[in-house]
């Protein structure tokens, strides 16, 4: 553990700067806050929750997996010296639960080039970000116990620097950095800890929805409700950290040369189920809106979920976002409340 | 937009989005909104989980006939006579907005005359509706305060679509819902920069911010502006007797940008005999187009990524793009190319960039005058009108007064569809979109996923039709008009009533519009895509 003036912080990262390609919190001319490359007159500490995930660092939106030139194959992998600055506990959890999906029986080595190379520099969340924060019901904050290079918790003037991984260790080593002299301070972490979790309400609407789904006691009206109004953006499925499905097709880009790229895809669209007889299990929105929400608090993977609760890990955009409110929260409570 | 414009002197959206959620009372008609404006399709959802009703007039069952508390599934084409009907009852039970219709309209004496004759009897002959239902439709119309209506094409694509605009505008007029918040007369428009488009002149009439260039002190203006002398003062002429006048001869070059008219214009086998008779055919795309496929010249123009520039949406509301990568091979942004082309043309134009060229729609155009590039880039956008630097802009227009003074009652009669069904060809088809895909298809048949959503056109077809005529869930079916034949497959549904079917005109290998009937309203130039007579047929 180690000590950083608070206003040493841009510093810092100016230094870093020149060895990575850092990603920190951007403040536009508009007043929205987004990741973009560090710039110190842009940077804020005062972004709340990020509006996306980090996904898209390690799973692209669209990436191209091979090209085809004069006949032959190219594969095409992009490694990364990026540090994201930043990242809050949930995505952090968010990102290793993916991780565990995307490399647990075969290794997906384009997703895998990505996640090895980039440094996690998270920010200790003192309590909720939004009304939509619930981290503590799933585990997965406010704090990260582990996935991260480095982890800062905020005292006021000054952070309390928490090292994981050796390259974290090596990055505060030296500079600013300063050795924790007061014997007092692993209380002060304690007390942070629990001040935090304490100032994130729990939602025990999930775990009784959770059980319900257990035991096969939810209402299809519950479905039917939601599937009546969702307009199929996939937005829901786009914010969220855990979602990694994907689709692959292939494109021409002149004649005898091309790419097989593969984006983003959602279960909540039709096409992702359809069968080439044309048959669709899940053949409508309710059907597909509870596949989505029992493979996040039913059927996940024990072994993908960590130390979490389920295959969600509470960072509650999916709540901030849907415009006709199909949030995890929302469905939670239809259930439980049903 | 042509109706609208004589109705209230603003061919417009007179209210704003975000105003959708606060409304009590929505009347949506020919638009399946949570389909084709999907955001505003969730605000009417939100608004009626918190209480809202709607009124539904569309012949389809969309996504929103479930939430609707009244559904009239009036006859296709009978918009005018269900809307006089309505208005009928509204004057007959006296419970219309005496004060707003005597302080802030003219001709109120002619649309009671015209509407007398549209009794509920009537009127159910000719649509369909039951009269119980147009007088439930009628009474919580005119009595809540904040009732909004909503239209898109299903209103203006008809040979009375003007007709139809001004129908909706008398309602609105005739129960004091405009001029307010979350009420008025909102046409949504189909792409992102429609309303823009027409803004900056993109008529055959007018300059930017819809001066007309028949007035000759509007001209002076701009002569001045460009350093030109005699700026035409003759209107121009509209897409579809462009193409008229191509076939017969009359026109000899056409420059087309962004449109694809091969697959977007009614009656197309006759499109390409137009565009082939042309001397010179120029098409500025950003991919090769079937129309572009025709041209001399194809210049290659840049994607919304590669471009910076404003857009200005459906609700009047001016927003500043940046653009997000260099543009790819050869492409040039449309200003530049116009640009070039001009100046090759002996006319060059010093623009060194957007912003520039913003700065002359802000000192040429009074409702813009004030929505400069510095306040763009700070905020999320203003709506016009906005004549000063000052001007917050206007969220919903026609406060107090019309733009134009006094609101106009323009009682229309109903004529019906131009090609009625008949013993040979005894359906209805009607044409529109899908979710998933984009007018013609440039853009959205090249993503996978989208392709994979929708791959092909289907026909809707209703269950009784498709009994009849042995028909089932995706067996391929021939659709023939008087002008041509295409064959897709069938989907049996009851989203459609019986004796109409509705299909895409997204793509290419079953183009839809070779079986539309090229008759046009006569006023905005708009092709009849909403209603002509096909037979249906099962391929064996």
């Amino acid at each position: 553990m180690k000590i950083l003036a608070k206003k040493d912080l841009v510093d810092v990262l100016k230094t870093w700067s020149d060895s990575y390609d850092v990603f920190a919190p951007s403040m536009k001319e508009t007043g929205d806050v987004i990741f973009d490359r560090f710039d110190a007159d842009t940077f804020t500490l005062d972004y709340g929750k990020p509006s996306l995930p980090q996904k898209s660092e390690f799973l692209p939106q669209s990436e191209i997996l091979f090209e085809l030139k004069k006949g032959e194959y190219r594969e095409v992998m992009a490694g990364s010296g990026k540090m994201l600055f930043g990242m809050r506990a949930c995505d952090v959890m968010g990102m290793r639960q993916a991780g565990s999906f995307m490399n647990r029986d075969v290794t997906d080595p384009y997703y895998k080039s990505k996640e090895e190379g980039i440094l996690k520099v998270v920010m200790a969340c003192s309590g909720p970000q939004n009304e939509t924060c619930f981290c503590t019901t799933v585990g997965s904050g406010p704090f990260a116990e582990t996935g991260f290079d480095l982890q800062l918790y905020d005292l006021g003037d000054e952070f309390l620097v928490e090292a994981e991984s050796g390259r974290g260790k090596q990055l505060i080593a030296n500079g600013p950095f300063g050795e924790v002299a007061d014997a007092g301070v692993g209380t002060k972490i304690e007390e942070f800890k629990v001040d935090a979790s304490k100032a994130v309400e729990e939602v025990p609407a999930l775990r009784e929805a959770m059980k319900r789904l257990r035991d096969g006691s939810v209402s299809e009206k519950v479905w039917d409700y939601f599937g009546r109004k969702c307009i199929v953006c996939g937005g829901c499925v786009f914010v969220c950290p855990t979602c990694t499905c994907f689709n692959v097709s292939d494109f021409e880009t002149k004649p005898g040369e091309g790419l097989r790229v593969r984006s983003w895809d959602a279960c909540l669209f039709g096409g992702f189920t359809r069968e080439a007889s044309g048959h669709n299990p899940r053949g409508n929105q309710a059907l597909r809106l509870k596949r989505r929400h029992e493979h996040k608090l039913l059927y996940y993977n024990e072994t993908d979920i960590l130390e979490g609760l389920c295959g969600c890990v509470g960072c509650g955009r999916c709540s901030d976002y849907c415009p006709v409110h199909i949030g995890t929260l929302e469905v939670v409570k239809a259930i439980a409340e049903d | 937009m042509a109706g609208l414009a004589a109705a209230f002197g603003s061919g417009a959206m007179t209210n704003s989005i975000s105003e959708v959620e606060e409304a009590e009372l929505f009347f949506i008609t020919g638009t399946n909104t949570t389909a084709q404006h999907p955001l505003i399709g969730t605000r009417i959802i939100n608004a009626k989980e918190r209480g809202a009703k709607i009124i539904l007039a569309d012949p389809r069952k969309i996504q929103l006939a479930d939430y609707a508390d009244i559904h009239l599934r009036h006859n296709i084409g009978t918009d005018v006579a269900l809307l006089n009907g309505i208005m009928n009852i509204i004057i007959e039970e006296d419970i219309y907005d005496r004060e707003y219709v005597e302080e802030r309209t003219e001709n109120f004496d002619q649309l009671k005359a015209v509407v007398s004759r549209y009794t509920p009897r009537v009127v159910e002959q000719i649509t369909g509706v039951r009269a119980s239902d147009l007088e439930d439709a009628a009474r919580a119309y005119a009595t809540t305060e904040k009732a909004m209506l909503l239209y898109a094409m299903g209103i203006t694509q008809h040979a009375t679509g003007t007709d139809n605009v001004k129908t909706c505008a008398n309602l609105a007029m005739l129960t004091g819902h405009v001029g307010r918040p979350s009420t008025g007369v909102n046409p949504l428009r189909g792409q992102n920069n429609v309303q823009g488009a027409c803004d900056m002149g993109g008529l055959p009439n007018v300059f930017s911010g819809y001066q007309q260039v028949a007035n000759e002190e509007v001209r002076k203006k701009f002569e001045e502006a460009w350093g030109v002398e005699k700026l035409d003062g003759k209107v121009g002429l509209t897409i579809t007797k462009m193409m008229a006048a191509a076939q017969k001869g009359d026109l000899k070059a056409l420059y087309i940008m962004g449109e694809n008219p091969m697959l977007s214009d009614p009656d197309s086998s006759h499109i390409e005999l137009a565009l082939s008779n042309l001397d010179f055919l120029v098409v500025q795309d950003i991919f090769m187009s079937e129309t572009a496929r025709l041209a001399d010249v194809v210049l290659p123009a840049t994607s919304f990524a590669e471009k910076s520039g404003t857009y200005t949406n459906t609700e009047r509301k001016v927003q500043i793009a940046h653009k997000a990568i260099d543009p790819l091979g050869s492409a040039k942004d449309d200003w530049e190319i116009i640009c070039e082309v001009s100046r090759r043309s002996g006319y060059p134009m010093n623009y060194s960039s957007t912003r520039d060229i913003l700065k002359e729609i802000n000192e040429l155009t009074p409702s813009y005058a004030g929505i400069t590039y510095e306040r763009l880039v700070k905020g999320y956008g203003l709506q016009w009108p906005c004549p000063t630097e000052e001007h917050p802009g206007t969220p919903y227009l026609h406060k107090g007064k019309f733009t134009k003074g006094l609101g106009s009652f323009l009682p229309c009669d109903f004529k019906p569809v131009s090609e009625v069904p008949d013993e040979e060809y005894d359906f209805l088809l009607t044409t529109g979109r899908v979710y998933y895909h984009f007018h013609t298809g440039t853009m959205t048949r090249r993503i996978s996923i989208l392709e994979r959503e929708a791959p092909e056109p289907l026909v809707e077809i209703n269950p009784d039709d498709a009994r009849r005529l042995g028909i089932k869930n995706n067996d391929e079916v021939e659709l023939i008009s008087r002008r041509g034949s295409i064959k897709v497959k069938a989907e049996v549904t009851d989203r459609v009533p019986k004796r109409v079917v509705f299909s895409t005109f997204h793509f290419h290998e079953a183009p839809v519009n070779l079986l539309t009937n090229p008759v046009f309203d006569p006023v905005s130039g708009i092709p009849e895509y909403k209603g002509c007579a096909v037979r249906v047929r099962r391929c064996a």
